[in-house]
């Protein structure tokens, strides 16, 4: 799994810490989520993607894609 | 929430079987028990210090949680066997079954907490070719380990029946699987501590 978190993030301002309070997850979450080593579920996905004002499928996308 | 409340729940029974051992003076079970909590909830003992609130249990813990109560559990189940066959065979002459059982418990906790780092920093950091690895060795160690029992049960039973000296099972039983065994460890030790390590030099803060 690739993401553009961090690319997202970096555009609107926001800190890791400010992301996991506002979703409801843990910094080393986010980390996980940036470096593309964890799998979300589609909430916390969605939660992501609106928290960072776009869709799943911008932020998030498959290697093989 | 339930997660929360599983580890409150958690922490009491921790807490009361901590008072249980110092009282029965098993003061090393009592400091493995201490080492465990301070290992495993370190995140947590620090954020109740630094924010007076517990940190959010989210779905990549609970999942780690979940993890590693599910290894945990397949351990104690395999553990309970073994130990109540070592019983039965009289094996462990003279020792307290209390201090077996406390021993037992204590690999346990050992278990849990290497369970819990493994969900959380070591596997998101193995690659496909080390995951493979592990698992091969750990494969490996768990058939070495029946190896082990069979052979020495054939070469028992092969003087038992027919009077033999058998040789090829007694090589295979003392010393060919332990060899594999311990092989099959050391390279299960080593993909992990590789994870373990790739964690530390591998997270970032920004």
């Amino acid at each position: 799994m690739k993401t553009r978190m961090k690319e997202y993030r970096a555009r609107l301002g926001i800190t890791q810490e400010k992301l996991a309070e506002t979703v409801g997850v843990r910094r080393e979450t986010i980390i996980f989520l940036e470096k593309g080593k964890y799998n979300p579920s589609l909430k916390l996905a969605w939660n992501i993607a609106r928290a960072l004002g776009a869709g799943i499928e911008d932020i998030f996308k498959l290697d093989d894609e | 929430m339930k997660t929360k409340i599983a580890l409150i729940i958690y922490t009491v029974i921790g807490i009361l079987g901590l008072m249980l051992l110092l009282s029965r003076e098993n003061l090393y079970v009592a400091l493995a028990l201490v080492l465990g909590f301070l290992l495993l909830g370190y995140r947590e003992i620090w954020s109740l210090i630094r924010y007076r609130r517990l940190p959010v249990i989210d779905e990549r813990v609970r999942d780690n949680l979940t993890g590693a109560m599910r290894l945990t559990g397949v351990f104690f189940f395999i553990a309970s066997i073994v130990l109540i066959l070592l019983l039965h065979f009289d094996i462990f002459k003279g020792v307290p079954t209390s201090l077996i059982i406390s021993g037992m418990l204590v690999v346990m906790g050992i278990m849990y907490v290497i369970g819990y780092n493994y969900y959380d920093r070591v596997k998101p950091n193995m690659g496909e070719k080390s995951l493979r690895f592990l698992k091969i060795c750990l494969v490996t160690a768990g058939l070495s380990i029946g190896t082990i029992a069979l052979a020495i049960a054939l070469h028992n039973m092969m003087f038992a029946w027919f009077g033999i000296e058998d040789a090829v099972f007694f090589i295979i039983g003392l010393l060919g699987a332990p060899a594999i065994l311990a092989i099959s460890l050391l390279g299960s030790l080593a993909a992990y501590a590789g994870g373990l390590l790739a964690s530390f030099s591998g997270s970032c803060r920004e």
